[in-house]
């Protein structure tokens, strides 16, 4: 004490500018500046500042690859926010101990890591694996199906994996919603399907978005589950990178990937957040 | 409380939980099989594929790169991080808005792109040393668990006993550790945890980070698939998520798990 | 708190103190065979040498990149495909070879001896044909032409592009369709493209080709022959298959990078695995043919490898100046047909 207020202010400034600096010059250093320079790299290339984007988009292998990555970014969101809404709403309304029991269950596969979790689908998909082995079991396949190498193995291996994300997402803001809410919604002659659309998914729309903004740009910049289970075969834009960058050392056509990857995700959180914004009848 | 549900939701949310936890039994099960490659149900019981890990020179060496880097990364990121959250809750007004922004930047911007930019332009181009690259990487991938984890411990913090304690005479770097920390343990607790499991687990960063005897387990996992698809990999899955589940028990002990759905 | 700070900045610290006495080789090769390597080279040479010994794996490609990210330092001997070794030289990444400090040199084929100019000599010789699993192949495959056969729908793996034996494949596209690859590229694409029903899975390295036959994805391969101990220690029913083109001929060097630590030490490991015990305890294990021409296989052990100087000279070879100019575009077309 004994500080006139105005001392206070700039002492509270510099302490707080100091204890920010570390961490603020580490995201510089580590992030900003590497990535800022893998960007403009991109646009030194021989042939003129966009010629990198020219020879991207011209080239109808790679056109096929982010649209792939797209789509099968698309399908993996959409399966995992029917999913994940669904066991979230049924989690959300458990008694107390079944949900945390539920709650242990869902975050457990998150713990687990990527690797792990995408190696049990090629011990599944394989042609000796469990699910061609039921499937000549009960006699509805004669030959086992060739299910590994396709975009729909890296689907159902990127459902697995973010389904839970979702969850624990939506399971926050379902939990939010208050009990009354709904009992009123009752009372007022609202069907169960009357109340669920127009009193519990406005509610849910915001969870619903972060969940499926993460869901999208995990899927979309993906790079363990299409390698493990795609191949190049079912190339996509985190493992054409990885080729590009590590094998065919062409780093020009890997920063443009890279960019591009850039480009999509914070496109999509941007547009996202804005619908979010204006969806969210509750804005605080 | 609980109210009516449509019998279609629980079987869907049913199936939901029996699809997660069945690939995890069959991994867990094709461990422990006698046979020399990945078959469920497992013939045979045994051990020796769990043995089978720690004979291996590189997952032995990898591991031990994962918990150096696991270890320190976490370690800088809480250094960094938490005088970051307490600036944050603390000073709020002298600091710029943009700044909420630049801390989540790691967790926007594709991990793939973060590991290549510091391969090229640290690694290659500044010739840094690829283990303090990889090291910086999982840090500043780290970085954002453990700012928002400590700043959403703070925002539960009563400021005004620090003040209480400044204003009895208690210098303020002591009393930062001595009445500011302690309050805010189960923050800290978390983030370290939440950080050293996402960099034991980090495969997009890492992937380009590596170098002559130098590589991560879960990069050395993939790597080991190519070449022998035999059940070490389904056993050093299964370390992993033994792993897990004792760090889960320890947050249980701690801090209660529905902690994490918040 | 305090505590978990001050015991994780310890065990970091303590972890990376890591003791440097020894001597260090490092070794950059493809890991596959690693633990009969271990056992016939590794383990003797440390004794030999009292040093220690790192590896760096992986398949040609990241490992020639990497090493030029590096400027050619942290490895001291450098396994590589004759074709990504001449990229090799070609960056001035490989020091040349004092071939004084290799006197086992005198025992080996000539064209192992010096094979590109002055560089890394080659420590063994390989064929790229076609195996094919016998028991679920009714007719034999005798031909480079029989890979577009019908009955192997969904059951054929190809090496990748960027792999060694990759770009042979559209040599051999392109004599199916008649042409000559490097003058007429289309003709030999589309035959390619008319080969893809046939494809399951590229493979970017010899184990994931063994791999595939393992666990039952694919029926038959166009592999090196190095690799064959391994398919059939794993499907024994796979063989060999006898074309009447023939086969093409690799060699596999091993060369010294220019930032070496231990050239020394690297001259002497070179010397180590062109010696005829090295060479035949390899051959005999299924691990590489040899090129010390002391080694004496029975008939029976010789029918896996490329072995003999008859059948060495009667091999095809590849122009490598011209594979790998036409390589970067090879690449992006490969890619278009398999890739979409």
């Amino acid at each position: 004490m004994g500080l006139s207020a105005r001392a206070r202010y700039s002492r509270g400034q510099f302490a707080g500018q100091a204890l920010v600096l570390p961490a603020v010059l580490l995201v510089l250093v580590g992030l900003v500046l590497p990535v800022g320079a893998t960007l403009s790299a991109t646009f030194g290339a021989p042939g003129g500042p966009l010629s990198a984007y020219d020879a991207f988009f011209a080239s109808g292998f790679r056109r096929t690859v982010l649209l792939r990555t797209v789509s099968v970014a698309l399908t993996v969101t959409t399966i995992a926010v029917v999913l994940g809404f669904c066991t979230a709403y049924v989690v959300s309304r458990a008694p107390g101990w079944l949900k945390s029991i539920l709650i242990i269950a869902a975050v457990f596969p998150l713990l687990t890591g990527v690797v792990v979790r995408s190696f049990a689908w090629l011990v599944i998909l394989g042609k000796n694996g469990i699910l061609n082995d039921a499937l000549m079991g009960l006699g509805l396949i004669e030959q086992p199906l060739s299910l590994l190498y396709t975009p729909g193995a890296v689907v159902v291996a990127m459902v697995y994996l973010f389904v839970p994300l979702m969850i624990l997402t939506l399971v926050g803001v379902l939990d939010a919603i208050p009990d009354e809410l709904i009992q009123a919604s009752a009372s007022l002659g609202a069907s169960p399907m009357a109340t669920f659309t127009q009193v519990i998914l406005p509610l849910a729309v915001p969870g619903l978005i972060v969940g499926a903004v993460l869901v999208f740009t995990g899927s979309f910049t993906a790079y363990a589950t299409p390698q493990l289970l795609g191949g190049e075969q079912v190339m996509m834009m985190g493992t054409l990178m990885y080729q590009q960058a590590m094998v065919t050392f062409d780093w020009v056509s890997a920063s443009t990937i890279a960019a591009i990857m850039m480009v999509v995700t914070l496109g999509i959180v941007a547009v996202m957040n804005s619908a979010a914004r204006r969806l969210n009848p509750m804005a605080s | 409380m609980p109210t009516r549900l449509h019998p279609a939701l629980i079987g869907v949310a049913g199936l939901v939980f029996v699809f997660f936890v069945g690939p995890l039994v069959i991994v867990l099960g094709a461990a422990l099989s006698d046979t020399t490659y990945l078959t469920f149900p497992p013939q045979g019981l045994s051990l020796r594929w769990f043995e089978n890990i720690f004979a291996i020179d590189a997952f032995r060496r990898t591991m031990l790169t994962s918990l150096q880097v696991a270890f320190l990364s976490t370690f800088l990121a809480l250094m960094i991080g938490i005088p970051a959250a307490y600036a944050m809750s603390r000073h709020r007004v002298h600091l710029p808005g943009c700044l909420s922004t630049l801390f989540v930047l790691p967790v926007l911007v594709p991990e793939l792109v973060v590991g290549f930019s510091l391969l090229k332009n640290v690694a290659f181009q500044l010739h840094a040393p690829i283990f303090l690259s990889l090291v910086i990487g999982h840090t500043i991938l780290i970085l954002p668990y453990a700012i928002r984890v400590v700043s959403a411990s703070l925002a539960q913090f009563d400021f005004s006993i620090e003040e209480a304690a400044i204003s009895l005479g208690s210098p303020r770097l002591k009393t930062f550790f001595t009445v500011l920390l302690p309050n805010i343990r189960s923050g800290i607790i978390a983030a370290f945890i939440l950080a050293f499991i996402t960099s034991i687990n980090d495969v997009s960063i890492s992937i380009f980070l590596t170098g002559p005897g130098l590589s991560t387990l879960p990069i050395q996992l993939l790597a080991h698939m190519e070449q022998f698809f035999d059940p070490t990999v389904a056993s050093v899955s299964v370390l992993l998520m033994g792993l897990t589940v004792v760090v889960m028990a320890v947050v249980e002990r701690t801090l209660g798990l529905t902690f994490l759905a918040k | 708190m305090g505590k978990i700070a001050i015991s994780s900045a310890l065990i970091g610290l303590v972890a990376l103190a890591s003791p440097a006495e020894a001597r260090t080789l490092s070794i950059s090769w493809w890991g596959f065979n690693g633990e009969k390597l271990e056992a016939v080279v590794l383990a003797p040479f440390r004794a030999q040498c009292g040093c220690e010994i790192v590896l760096e794996t992986g398949n040609n490609g990241e490992r020639l990149n990497k090493l030029q990210m590096r400027g050619g330092m942290g490895t001291d001997v450098a396994y590589f495909s004759d074709s990504f070794s001449q990229q090799g030289i070609a960056l001035g990444l490989f020091q040349p070879i004092d071939r004084s400090k290799l006197p086992n040199l005198d025992g080996n084929y000539d064209l192992a001896r010096d094979p590109q100019g002055g560089y890394g000599p080659a420590y063994t010789l390989g064929r790229v044909g076609i195996v094919y699993d016998a028991a679920k192949v009714e007719k034999p495959i005798t031909s480079w032409n029989d890979l577009w056969r019908e009955d192997l729908v969904g059951g054929l793996s190809l090496p990748g592009i960027t792999t060694t034996a990759g770009p042979m494949v559209v040599i051999k596209a392109g004599e199916h369709a008649g042409v000559d690859a490097f003058e007429a590229p289309d003709a030999a694409f589309a035959a390619l493209a008319a080969l893809k029903p046939n494809v399951v899975k590229n493979y970017g390295s010899g184990s994931e080709m063994v791999n595939l036959f393992s666990t039952g994805e694919i029926v038959a391969a166009v592999v090196q022959d190095f690799t064959l101990a391994q398919i059939q220690a794993a499907v024994p029913s796979v063989t060999w298959a006898a074309l009447e083109e023939g086969s093409i001929a690799t060699l596999n060097t091993v060369n010294i990078p220019v930032g070496a630590a231990e050239p020394e030490l690297a001259h002497q490991f070179i010397n180590f695995i062109l010696s005829a015990e090295v060479q035949q305890q390899l051959a005999e294990g299924g691990v590489d043919a040899p090129v010390a021409t002391a080694v004496a296989l029975t008939p029976e052990q010789a029918s896996l490898w490329t072995y003999g100087a008859e059948l060495i000279a009667g091999l095809e070879r590849v122009d490598y100046g011209k594979m790998n100019a036409a390589k970067g575009a090879w690449v992006e077309r490969w890619n278009e047909v398999f890739g979409m």
